[in-house]
């Protein structure tokens, strides 16, 4: 499944580059993170919770950050897998500025989707993702000040 | 099909209930119809099971000065088929009538149905026409939340964890207000495609429409009801699905999507045109 | 010895009575016996663990967790069970490439639902959490869900020793195809689809097995259509010896061919219970149901039709790619060639050539679906018959009986090499379209497309082929068993090798053994599907239950009839004695004895008739000299909802030919439930698998099965074609709804939409593929 977006965050492009990859962000930001752990250049583990109204999941995965191009774009890969199902995903960030203080970060990728959550639920796959990443850049946006 | 291992229990007093739900691994059971399938395909794993059944005093239609006030535990079937929501909130019984099949309007409940807040179940849309309100409890309190809040997203909604839905007040309509729910069938589950709930006076003192379905929350279509108070149905259809990122699944289109809703929110108002006075 | 005088007192027939099905009382008050309501003492369960990726290596199954849970009494893996047979493929082909299909997955998974593992413990409950307990560490590989990109080049390999995909190449020709195509003016293409379906029974699988320690022997209930073979089959698998391997089959809700298989976990069960020495229960969920249970139909076809211009069909050439799925179930790769054996249709052209490919995919495997390979070969020729029709700008009721066989034509030979037994093709299509009205609702097409409205008229005539079979055109045997025992108070007791589900034979073939006998229906028990009880059968499936079980009730009862004779003489001390309306009556002096006496002095054997055994039972094996061949016309008038796309059918008109009818209740019955599913393929079904093999319908929220609320009234009529294959003049008729339907339907939506340029639709015709098509015609 094509997944793509775009959402405004408050800072520079500069730092919203370097904030969409530090780690302690990420981990803050990344709806029902647990924990994320560096195990390698640009590659982390990661721990999730997934929840939504009365679905809940616990996901195990790997974060990878490739092809960065500081400050305009890089791509992201998440993989991630519980008992429910696994998700991969792989796409373009892109950065640009929209005014002094204002980034427009627009993303373009894939989406694969397995296992239960798959098979019974198609119709969600799609509004759940763009939820999930709305809310990463909410909390993102909410933490701007506090980024370096 | 087996669910995760779970605690039950069956308190007899909301504030019991409260107390119970505060575990955050908690989970309020009402109908069911929704809670127990996830459960038993184990995408949601609640500790505990609260059974609201007990609770005294969250079943049942009264009408108050305040509007008609529909208690969380009422069953589809009951809002579907009270003598008093027929004469006083038609749009509402109609809604109830539309859920699924006689199985799950037997079982299902509006509190369930409201905080599940499923993009595409039913009972949004008319409650946003109709500007309900929901009152919600909480261990800090209680709260009254207008539709229009409660629906935040995608299965998300203004209830903060712990909270319920304790029901849900709509106004008694004026005499002469036409309503209409129509929606478009997914052949499989009886979800709707698109859902239109419209509330009209002909005399342009009154234009709502509700839409469920078409994006990740129910909402109301603004600017297309200043056109239907108008009485220009085609110019308001044509802005039901504005503004909206319509969903797509394997049963429609984003595009098709949102083309139903426009057909379909054309003839839910030349319906409720035609009942009013 | 008592003799009276009696007249026999039954005349009316039961043969063309309406009876009430008498399994019905125990299926809806729920006094019914299935798998999963068998309880045995000491009974485990069975939970499996199964893939959710398309095609991955198994890199490592971890079962420390899930075996050290408490009340978990095994847990086991492809390692332990790869001595185990593979699940059989039935059918061959020249060339067919059959991979090794393994109980339990070894190294390397093929389709979401693989087993990996199953656990045993002693409730499902644990077993359940055992089974999500299991860690099994994946590397996943690249997958293909559809058959067209598999054969493309480069596509990922679902078998690695097979990089091309193809199981086989499967090539049939009749007549002169290339001569028939330069003769002809006009050739029309088209390329067809019969997207893949999920039989969807109301009862999933189930499988107990109860391995007796002590015997060393094992009783295996399973929801099933073929106890005897499932019983041959598994006891190979297993290497046990048939004789001590016993089948039982409770009540089957409902198998449309997809419990005409032998399935891993019927092996698996037998397995796990040898393995722990207790009995075992597995219910398969309505998920697996979905994942892992054959699917049908999985065709994409490209054919062309060659014709004269005053329409009379000269030919035609099909490629047929067949989606497989990862392997081979029992008849998966048999299913397409029935496609082509059935090319002709009801028609007298006789030059035909076509190929199938057949192309493994990452998906669950295809087999036999209600109207397997007949119901693709129908809609493919329904549909190009009215292209053709269309191009010719000829009616196509016109342009079919221009081109029907002929009565006086029977046997006719075709170029497919049947001989299609008996039939009267114009007969059903001119009685459908005068109950139609056809002439008026084309007039009153006329007046809705005037007032912009989108109202079609389609029909279809379907010839199929059915009695499976003739045993050398089988995978295994293609006759049929029946015993009848008359018990020493005359009344009666058959045992069918057909393993009826469903079909209502506990009626039908009490009111063949009724009527034989001249007894009251209700004095005739019909038992089946127990291997320890019921002599050897073959199975229902392919409308053979009748067709070719109920002639071998009638012989056995022709047996029978000749020993009640002989006792009859022997006790009226006559020569000249007949039987009929239950009574032995001597033609000399009046005198009788009824059948309940003659039954009496049989097992009491005081005297007997000359080299006559006492007791009074007959078994038969009946061998058909030839398939069957029913046929029948469907129409259908659709309104079509120009703004939505959403498809009416307003009135659905079947008139079906399955030969003589036993009981018109009961053929209506499986009229109605053939039509539900025939526009369940036609409108609303569709097992869709996205690029990566995930299956995306895997729930009937996401599959549409068509409801109740969602059936037109089915207007079912009748004529009555006797075939002279068997004494009893059946055809068979559990598939002809499923077959007649789905073109029929096609045609009207595409008859609807004629106006707007639109000349072909694939299935499901849903509401946005429709209204997608109104938007290009209108452009
Ligand atoms: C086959 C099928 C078809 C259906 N078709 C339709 C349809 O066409 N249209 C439609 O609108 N719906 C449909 N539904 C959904 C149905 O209406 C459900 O009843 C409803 O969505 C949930 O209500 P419930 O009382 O069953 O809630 P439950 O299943 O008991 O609960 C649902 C969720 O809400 C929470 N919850 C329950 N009560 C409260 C409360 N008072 N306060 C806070 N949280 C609460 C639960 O913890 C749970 O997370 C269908 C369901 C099924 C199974």
């Amino acid at each position: 499944m094509k997944i793509s977006g775009a959402h405004k965050l408050p800072l520079g492009r500069d730092r919203a580059f370097r904030a969409m990859q530090d780690p302690a962000v990420l981990a803050q930001c990344m709806p029902g993170c647990e924990s994320l752990d560096r195990t390698g250049e640009d590659e982390y583990a990661m721990r999730m919770k997934m929840a939504l109204a009365a679905v809940t999941g616990q996901f195990q995965g790997k974060v990878r950050i490739a092809d960065s191009a500081f400050p305009e774009s890089f791509r992201l890969i998440v993989e991630g897998s519980g008992k429910v199902g696994f998700m991969k995903g792989d796409g373009l960030v892109r950065l640009t500025e929209a005014a002094p203080d204002s980034t427009e970060v627009a993303f373009d990728g894939d989406v694969h989707v397995g296992g239960t959550i798959a098979s019974v639920g198609q119709r969600l796959i799609d509004g759940t993702a763009k939820l999930m990443i709305k809310r990463f850049f909410d909390k993102l946006a909410a933490k701007a000040a506090e980024v370096e | 099909m087996i669910a995760r291992n779970f605690e039950y229990s069956t308190p007899s007093t909301l504030a019991e209930a409260l107390a119970l739900l505060a575990d955050g691994e908690a989970k309020a059971l009402s109908g069911g119809m929704s809670l127990i399938p996830l459960m038993k395909l184990r995408l949601a794993s609640p500790d505990l099971v609260v059974d609201l059944s007990g609770v005294p005093g969250l079943n049942g239609i009264v009408e108050t000065a305040d509007g008609i006030e529909i208690g969380a535990m009422t069953t589809h079937h009951d809002v579907e088929s009270s003598a008093l929501l027929r004469s006083k909130c038609p749009l509402l019984a109609e809604t109830a009538a539309a859920i699924g099949d006689v199985q799950i309007r037997n079982r299902g409940t509006i509190g369930g149905a409201v905080a599940h807040a499923d993009p595409s179940a039913d009972y949004p849309a008319a409650l946003q026409a109709l500007e309900a309100r929901v009152k919600i409890a909480g261990v800090a309190g209680e709260r009254v939340v207008s539709a229009a809040d409660f629906f935040v997203d995608t299965f998300t909604t203004a209830l903060e964890p712990g909270e319920l839905v304790t029901g849900v007040i709509v106004p008694a309509e004026a005499e002469g207000t036409g309503v209409n729910y129509t929606k478009m069938l997914q052949p499989a589950s009886g979800f709707a495609i698109v859902g239109i709930a419209v509330r009209v006076r002909k005399d342009g003192s009154l234009a709502r429409i509700g839409v469920t379905g078409l994006g990740a929350k129910s909402y109301r279509a603004e600017a297309a009801e200043a056109k239907l108070a108008a009485g220009d149905v085609d110019g308001a259809a044509a802005l039901v699905a504005d503004g909206v990122e319509a969903n797509a699944d394997i049963h429609a289109s984003a595009a098709y999507r949102s083309q139903m809703a426009r057909v379909y929110g054309a003839r839910a108002m030349r319906a409720a045109l035609n009942r009013a006075a | 010895m008592a003799t009276t005088t009696t007249t026999p007192t039954k005349t009316e027939s039961l043969i063309g009575k309406r009876l009430r099905r008498r399994e019905d009382p125990r299926l809806i008050t729920g006094n019914a016996t299935y798998v999963d309501d068998i309880q045995l003492p000491g009974m485990h369960y069975a939970c499996i663990v199964r893939s959710p990726h398309a095609a991955a290596n198994v890199k490592k199954v971890d079962i420390q967790a899930a075996a050290a849970m408490p009340g978990v009494v095994a847990v086991f893996t492809g390692e332990d069970t790869k001595d185990v047979g593979p699940v059989p493929c039935g059918a061959s082909l020249p060339g067919l490439r059959v991979p090794y299909h393994h109980i339990l997955a070894v190294g390397r998974v093929y389709f979401v639902g693989h087993p990996v593992a199953v656990v045993v413990a002693a409730d499902k409950y644990v077993a359940r959490d055992a089974a999500e307990a299991v860690e099994v560490e994946y590397e996943e590989l690249p997958a293909v869900a559809d058959p067209e990109k598999a054969l493309a080049e480069g596509a990922p390999a679902v078998h690695p020793e097979w990089p091309d995909n193809v199981s086989f190449n499967f090539h049939q020709e009749g007549g002169d195809c290339a001569a028939a195509f330069a003769e002809a003016d006009v050739v029309v293409k088209q390329r067809i689809t019969s997207q893949r379906l999920i039989p969807t029974p109301m009862e999933t699988r189930g499988v107990v097995a109860d391995w007796k320690t002590g015997d060393r022997s094992l009783i295996v209930y399973s929801s099933t259509q073929i106890p005897h073979l499932l019983r041959t089959l598994v006891a190979g698998m297993l290497a046990l010896p048939e004789h001590k391997t016993r089948v039982i089959t409770p009540e089957v809700g409902g198998g449309f061919g997809c419990k005409l298989n032998v399935y891993a976990e019927e092996a698996l069960m037998g397995f796990v219970s040898m393995k722990t020495g207790k009995p075992v229960k597995w219910i398969e969920s309505r998920r697996e149901n979905y994942l892992c249970t054959i699917h049908g139909r999985g065709h994409v076809d490209y054919f062309e039709i060659a014709a004269k211009n005053d329409g009379t069909i000269l030919g035609m050439k099909l490629k047929l790619i067949q989606d497989l799925g990862a392997y081979h179930q029992l008849l998966t790769p048999a299913i397409p060639t029935l496609s082509v054996l059935m090319m002709p249709g009801l028609y007298r052209f006789r030059n035909i050539t076509a190929d199938i490919v057949g192309v493994f995919t990452n998906c669950v495997p295809t087999d036999a679906y209600r109207g397997a390979g007949r119901r693709e070969a129908t809609h493919g020729i329904e549909r190009m018959v009215d292209l053709l029709a269309a191009e010719l700008k000829m009616d196509p009721a016109e342009i079919r009986l221009k081109n029907f066989i002929q009565p006086e034509e029977f046997p006719f030979a075709t170029a497919t090499g049947l001989t299609y037994d008996s039939g009267d093709y114009a007969l059903p299509l001119r009685k459908a379209l005068e109950i139609s009205d056809y002439t008026g609702l084309r007039a009153k097409q006329v007046e809705a497309r005037a007032a912009g409205r989108l109202m079609g008229v389609g029909m279809s005539t379907y010839g199929e082929i059915c009695a499976f079979g003739p045993s050398p055109a089988t995978p295994a045997g293609g006759w049929e068993s029946a015993t009848v025992k008359i018990e020493p108070s005359g009344k009666v007791t058959v045992l069918t090798g057909a393993s009826p589900h469903g079909q209502g034979e506990e009626t039908t073939f009490a009111q063949i053994a009724a009527e034989e006998l001249g007894i009251d229906v209700d004095d005739v028990v019909v038992l089946h599907g127990d291997t320890a009880i019921v002599q050897y059968g073959i199975g229902t499936f392919g409308s053979r239950g009748t067709a070719v079980g109920g002639p071998a009730l009638y012989y056995a009862l022709q047996e029978l009839k000749a020993k009640i004779k002989r006792f009859g003489e022997m006790m009226l001390d006559s020569s000249d004695v007949s039987f009929a309306g239950g009574v032995c009556v001597c033609n000399q002096t009046g005198r009788s004895c009824t059948l309940a006496e003659v039954a009496g002095a049989a097992h009491r054997a005081m005297k007997l008739p000359p080299k006559t055994e006492p007791g009074m039972q007959a078994t038969y094996f009946w061998e058909p000299p030839n398939f069957t061949f029913p046929f029948g016309a469907h129409i259908v008038v659709t309104e079509v909802d120009r703004d939505t796309g959403q498809i009416e059918v307003t009135r659905y008109v079947a008139v079906d030919d399955c030969g003589r009818i036993i009981n018109p209740l009961i053929v209506d019955g499986q009229v109605h439930g053939g039509v539900a599913q025939g526009l369940g393929q036609a409108l609303y079904e569709q097992a869709v698998y996205d690029d990566n093999g995930q299956l995306l319908s895997g729930e009937l929220t996401d599959y549409a099965v068509p409801k109740a609320t969602m059936m037109p009234w089915v207007e079912s009529h009748h004529t009555e074609t006797p075939s002279p294959v068997n004494p009893l003049g059946v055809k068979g008729v559990g598939e002809a709804g499923t077959i007649g339907c789905s073109p029929a339907v096609v045609n009207s939506v595409v008859d609807a939409l004629s106006q707007l340029g639109v000349r072909h639709l694939d299935m499901p015709l849903t509401p946005e593929k429709i209204w997608n098509a109104i938007q290009g015609g209108r452009a």
